[in-house]
This record gives C-alpha cells, structure tokens and sequence, in this order.
C-alpha cells in the first residue's frame, strides 16, 4: 500500500487531499515562495499526526507541518513531494487553570480565539502578532511569533510553558510542563521558533497573562521621524518599558486611513502609538511621562484615547496596515530584521535610501520599541522582473541591519526566505552546532527539510585531526 | 592513549589557576572563549572528564562528577559592552553578580539576577538556570539570556542566539545552554537583556500571599517564608501607594529580601503554581527549618538538618504526580539522588549532549537521566 492510500485509510478520504487543486491551494504560505506537496492531510488528534508520521518514516517523504499559513518567510511552504499536516482541525482549548494562568490549546487554536474566550477571566495570551485574527498558537509557537505587545511581554516562547511534540520517528514526547525549571535541558527552548524542523507541536500549554485593571494608548504625531524614533528611545532611557511602542510613517498612514478611517492625523510625518498599562494612578504617571518626552522631541500632537472604542480604533489602524497597503499595489513585501534601538534612526535612512535608489515604494510600520522593523515595498507582482528586484532591495535593508548590530529576523522566522543569508549573522561553526540539534532531534532529516538552516550547514567533511 | 593524556595533562600546567583550591589533578583558567575551546578540545582528544567552576558558591548542583581537569572563569571577569540604551549587556561568564548589577545601577537598569547571590558569576546562574525572586514580574533568567559564546565539548566556539532584544533567527542555543550544568561545554559570555529598576519599590507583610498575588496586578514578586508572607511592589510612586492601601498593611521603602537559606540540606519543590500551597504543606511536614515560596512562580526552597530519606521520597512522588520536581540543591550528594525521575524526553536529551560533548567529557552524568 503506498502512503495516500495508508493515510486514507487512517484519516477517510474526506482529510486526504492529492488533487492538483487542492494540493495547489497549500502550496504557499502568506510569503512569496511556492512548494508542491504530494498529500495534503488533515489530522485531528495527537494519535492521527502520530499515525501520519509513522507512515511517512515507513515510506520516506519529508513532513512538512502548517497551520493558518499566514507566516511570511516561507516556513510553511511544502518541500516537493511532501505530506503535508494542516493542523488547524486541532483546535480545541481543553483546560484553562485560571489559579495557575496556564491553558493546555490545541495548536489549531486561532490565536485571538484564545484571548477572547479568557475574557470573562480576565486573562489574555499576550503574544498578538499582526495576524492574530487568523494565525494559529502553533503558527506562534513554530515562529516564535511577536506583536507590539511583547516590547513589555515578550515573545511566544515567554509564553509558552510546555509542549506534546510528535518526534520524527512518531513518538509522542511532553516536553517542559506548567512547573517551573523542570530538570534536563529545556528542549521547550528548542522547539519554539524551530520552524516545525524538530517535531510537530500537536498540543501547547500556554501561560496567560491578566488584563490590566487600566491601560492608556496614546497617539502622538511628528513632523520628521527622526523625532518620532528620538521619543521611542528616551521613553526606554527614562526607565520605563512601555505595553507597545509603534511607529508609523506617512506613507504608511495615508494607506491605513484611506482603508479604515482611524482618525491618523493625514500630514503627520510619523505617528507613534504609545501604550502604558497598570494600576490607574500608576497608568497615569507613565503617560504623563511620555508626554514629556514627546514635548521636548516636538511632538505636534498628542491623542489620549480614553475610551476602549476609541482605543481600539487606534490599534485597529495599526493592525490593519498590511491590509491597507493592497489598496497601492497588489502586493507586498517585508522583512523584518531587528537592529539595537540605539542604531535606529541611522539604519531607517539607509532603509529608505535603499528603496529610493531602487526606485521603489517603502512604507513602513515598526515594532519601534524593541528595534524591530517592517520595511515594506508595495508593489506589482506582474511587472516584469519586479519581484526580483524588490526582494534584491529588501536583502539589501536586512544586510544594514545586521551591520549595525542586528539581527535576520525578530519574529517572521528564518523559513526559505531568509535562510541563505544565516552566514551573515552566523559563523560554519555556529551553524554546525545548530545542525547538530536538527540532528539529535530528526537524523534522517524528514522534518520540514530545506528551511532555516542553510545547505552544507553540518560540516561532516572536516578532516578527523 | 596515556601517554597523549600526560602530555595534555602538561600543557594545561600553563594556564594553571592557583587561586582555586578544589580536588582535580589541574585547574585551569582560560582568558578567552577561544582558549576554553583549545582545552576542551584536548581534553576531548584524550577523553579527561572536565568540570566548569565560576566562584564556587552553588556545587551542590546536579549528580556529582569527578573531574581530573577543572576549567574555571576566573579570568574571564570583563564586562565587554553595556548599551544602556538598548538595555543589554555582554559580559564574560566570570563576572560577579554583585559586580554586574552594581555597575548598571548606576543608570538604574537591573539584569534580575538572583538578588542573593553576590558573589555567584554570571556564567554560573546561567549554567544553572538560577532565577532571582522578580521572576514573577520579569520572567526566569533564560528569558533574557539573549545571545551565549561557548566552547563546546568538541572544541569549538559557538555562538547562539542574537545580540539584539528580541530574534526568531535561528535555533534557541541560549535556552538550551541556560540550565545545562556545563554538560555541553563551558559558557564564556552571554548577552543579557536589562530591565529598568523600577522607579519606586516598596515591601509589604501580608497575611496572606495567595490572595495578595490573586488581589494585585505584577507584583515584583510574592514570598510566603517560614517567617511571615511579604508582597514586593515596583512602580510609578502613585501606583505603589496605591497598592499598599489596596493590601491595607504597613509598607515599607526598598525591598527586604527573606535570608537566604542555609541550612547543610536544601531542596526544592518545583510544581505548577497552583499546587503551591500543598508544596508548602510538604515542606512543614518533612520538618524544614526554614522554607520560602515563591507564589506565582510554583518553587518552594527549604532548608534541613537531617536528611530524611523515606520523606523526601515520598514528597518526590507527591511532586512528580503533579508534573512537578523535587530537586536538592545543596549537601551529601551520596545519599540521594539530587534529580528524581528523568524528563520523558531522556533520549532526545541524550543526543544533543552527545551532539555537543561527543566524547562525553564535560561534567559527565550530571544532569538528571545522565546526559
């Protein structure tokens, strides 16, 4: 029996896809690389992703695991001939313990379905990255995922407490737990932000955070970025770390309002969106504080929102973003490198010089507190060559950013995309070692094969000494 | 073979630290990464089993190992490159706490070390995996390891992880390195991310940990002790008023941290957080001296006179059975075993240690299960 017909066997034919179509329709995540996948399954238990992989050992092809597929580096994208497992069935919240703040969810679990059904409790899973509407805490937890909330929160792997994993040999194995430094290595570590190269997390026990009794979101606008960039670092000098910090820039603003009326004022040449959270007198001493900071960095408008309809009008404008930016072109792309807060007004000038000299359209909306961009060129795909050239120009904004201190990626992950830059942040040896983990984790290599590190990564051919 | 490990033996002499007085045949001190790596890798070709040491304050960690070689960090005590304003730090391993976080005080930031610790490296509350009590409000210390230099178990330097404040490049070497007991290699520097101290602080004795930690929102960290309960508050001076009214106690300025636990044994009960206040239980009927437990977090440490074997069994099973740990930190290590039951994931824990110390030299055994 050849593995689609083992594999109907276990799941019914109804959860195994081999038509063109549909193999077609999961052959790329939200980024711009495309795959073929050989079998498109959809399990819904542990037991069934086990099952899966067993065959897979049995007869040979790669797995490749997918939740939501809104990941922009390509992490998702199917490796030729591979079994492909949609996780998103899996999406149940099985236990919330609300005196420990954890919750046991099922990868599939979309990640604002979490927060909203916690509401009543008031607890929320802070990871929000800007596809939080429809990425999964699998799709997270893969990524290590970000949003303007883990300046002061962290990211996903703050998050997430433990994990059920199924090997590569289709063992189910627990890794960490909700009880603190667990002994042995922290193998959690690991599997969070390793792309789905290490095992499929079939279940994930995330920590929740309560909701603050209070919270202040402020819009502030600046006639030249470089004062807007200016605040976001002497907030952090002044000892506070802020819930969010976010800027964005003019282009970025028109596209946002033109598509869902945030109220952004129009002729601003940046806007940062501020957020304190707390006890109310606590709340409103941190605001009060940013507000001077935004005074002697000439701020020309500062906006409270006092109320949550209209707080959430601001956060809608800013997570709208790349939903606004269709409107200019038909697509977009962006990267996501991460330089030291300190170097981030020099390295914006360069990014814009880049486009500029490519001639082609940056706007931008950027994690400002913690040093993560999203420089994002919007453009036509169907323009001859465009998509080269725009991809070209985006390598060249990552490779500034690592020159001045940076790092690839803060929170898309390395996937396809960016794999083939890892040597300019990482030496052989560094990438050897992270190969020997691949290794001790999967040694035949059927996990997501191809993504994060680059080829010839494990250097078998030294010579024994 | 024996030869080839005299010879090694010899050329370790060079780099031999005086200043150190434990039971190996050579203690050595590297001044670089680069030169933990060399001896790593000679002590990897002629197979002498190796143990790391920082200031000697926190042995009582893990299996026991015999070693024939010791590298300690004594001469890596830099700090390399404190950005301030990107809140991180890179220092060498062999920094003292004290020395760490008394230099950034000076521009009011913190790297939530373990607050008792003086004089315990860096490098050593990485390679345990120590935490400070302000866990509960910033995290556990791995959360801001950012980026580890280390000299691997086959010689090599490798860095992991990145030098900026938040990164999905690339596999977590930080985390994996943080907690591993110098099992894969020895730490030589590490990038930590720093936290603003809190603008003002205060302590407050409470009647009751559990509801204060349930009443008010981040705490800096909430310690039920042998001694009484005690909330630590970190905020804008208005929200600290605010919450001492809220608790209805008397506060008090600054942060008054129990004593730390001194007693010749000491154990742990690391349990999910709700089973805190049967952990505590635990602790007065095993009869410990002194006990803190950190509400929130889910560690209970205690310290005793007497070691009480079929007690602490019975307490490992109850800790196991809710997924949780008991973990001795400190005294005869020939009597029990300081781990308990191994992780379910023994033997992909076997293989990164074989993947990282393929000759099995780097403190050999000593995490639970045996990597």
């Amino acid at each position: 029996m050849d593995a689609a017909a083992e594999l109907i066997e276990l799941l019914g034919a109804a959860r195994v896809h081999t038509h063109p179509i549909d193999r077609q329709i999961f052959a790329k995540d939200a980024g711009v690389s495309v795959g073929d996948p050989a079998i498109v399954v959809l399990p819904e238990t542990t037991e069934e992703v086990a099952a899966i992989m067993r065959i897979a050992v049995r007869a040979g092809p790669p797995v490749v695991a997918r939740g939501a597929g809104t990941g922009l580096a390509g992490g998702a994208v199917p490796a030729a001939g591979s079994i492909l497992v949609v996780l998103t069935r899996m999406n149940e919240i099985y236990e919330v313990d609300e005196i420990g703040r954890t919750a046991w969810v099922g990868p599939g679990v979309i990640n604002l379905d979490l927060s909203d059904a916690l509401t009543e409790v008031g607890l929320h899973f802070a990871p929000d990255p800007s596809s939080q509407q429809s990425s999964t805490v699998g799709g997270n937890t893969a990524t290590n995922a970000g949003g303007p909330h883990c300046l002061a929160e962290g990211s996903t792997i703050a998050h997430v407490l433990g994990v059920e994993v199924v090997t590569a040999d289709g063992e189910v194995v627990m890794l960490g737990g909700a009880a603190p430094d667990l002994p042995g290595y922290d193998l959690r570590g690991l599997i969070v932000g390793s792309e789905g190269t290490l095992g499929l997390v079939t279940r994930v026990l995330v920590r929740l955070t309560e909701n603050p009794p209070d919270v202040a979101t402020m819009l502030i606008a600046f006639d030249d970025i470089n004062d807007a960039a200016r605040t976001v670092s002497d907030i952090i000098a002044s000892g506070l770390v802020p819930a969010a910090l976010e800027i964005m820039d003019n282009s970025m603003v028109q596209a946002i309002e033109n598509f869902v009326k945030a109220d952004l004022p129009l002729g601003a040449a940046a806007v940062l969106l501020a957020e304190v959270v707390g006890h109310a007198d606590g709340v409103a001493a941190e605001a009060e504080i940013i507000r001077g900071v935004a005074d002697q960095n000439r701020a020309t408008e500062i906006r409270t929102a006092t109320d949550g309809a209209e707080r959430a009008l601001l956060w809608k404008g800013r997570k709208s973003a790349f939903g606004a930016v269709a409107q200019a072109a038909p697509d977009y792309y962006l990267n996501d490198a991460v330089v030291p807060r300190t170097r981030f007004v020099e390295v914006l000038e360069e990014i814009y010089g880049i486009a500029d000299l490519h001639g082609l359209r940056l706007m931008s909306v950027f994690h400002a507190g913690d040093g993560n961009l999203h420089p994002l060129v919007s453009y036509d795909a169907a323009e001859f060559g465009m998509t080269e050239k725009v991809i070209t120009a985006s390598r060249e904004m990552v490779r500034v950013a690592v020159a001045a201190g940076g790092t690839l990626s803060g929170e898309h992950g390395i996937g396809l995309e960016k794999r083939d830059m890892m040597s300019q942040v990482f030496t052989a040896d560094d990438l050897d070692a992270q190969a020997r983990i691949r290794e001790a984790f999967d040694p035949d290599l059927r996990l997501n094969p191809g993504k994060v590190l680059p080829e010839g990564s494990r250097c078998f051919d030294r010579p024994p000494r | 073979m024996t030869s080839l490990r005299a010879v090694t033996l010899q050329l370790f002499d060079r780099l031999k630290d005086d200043s150190v007085d434990v039971d190996a045949a050579h203690v050595v001190a590297p001044s670089s990464v680069e030169e933990a790596a060399a001896i790593l890798a000679a002590a990897a070709e002629a197979g002498i089993p190796t143990a790391f040491r920082g200031s000697g304050t926190h042995q009582g960690y893990g299996n026991s190992v015999s070693a024939d070689l010791v590298v300690t960090s004594t001469r890596l005590d830099t700090i390399i490159n404190w950005q301030p304003d990107d809140l991180t730090i890179v220092v060498q391993a062999g920094v003292p706490i004290d020395v760490l976080e008394a230099e950034i005080a000076t521009r009011r930031q913190t790297a939530v070390l373990p607050e008792l610790m003086p004089r315990s490296t860096v490098g050593g509350a990485v390679a345990i995996g120590l935490s400070g009590y302000r866990r509960l409000r910033f995290g556990p210390t791995r959360d801001r390891v950012l980026q580890v230099r280390i000299a691997t178990g086959y010689g090599k330097v490798v860095t992991g992880g990145s030098p900026v404040v938040k990164s999905s490049t690339g596999y977590g070497l930080p985390r994996l390195v943080t907690g591993s007991l110098g099992s894969l290699g020895m730490i030589g520097e590490v990038t930590l991310k720093l936290w603003s101290q809190p603008m003002s602080v205060a302590t407050v004795e409470v009647g009751d940990a559990a509801v204060a930690l349930h009443d008010l929102y981040r705490p800096l960290a909430v310690l039920e002790t042998s001694e009484g309960s005690f909330v630590y508050l970190g905020g804008p001076e208005a929200q600290i008023s605010d919450q001492s009214d809220r608790l209805d106690a008397v506060s008090r300025r600054g942060l008054a941290w129990p004593e730390s636990i001194s007693e010749p044994i000491q154990l742990e009960l690391r349990v999910p957080a709700a089973h805190l206040a049967t952990a505590v239980e635990w602790m007065s009927r095993l009869g410990a001296i002194r006990w803190i437990a950190q509400h929130g977090v889910g560690i209970v440490s205690g310290g005793f006179d007497e070691f009480d074997a079929d007690g602490f069994a019975a307490a490992r099973s109850w800790a196991e059975s809710v997924a949780g740990a008991l973990v001795f930190t400190a005294g005869s290590r020939e009597s029990f075993d300081p781990w308990g039951s191994p992780p379910a994931s023994i033997e992909i824990q076997r293989r990164i240690k074989h993947a990282f110390d393929p000759a099995g030299i780097c403190n050999p055994s000593i995490l639970a299960g045996g990597p």
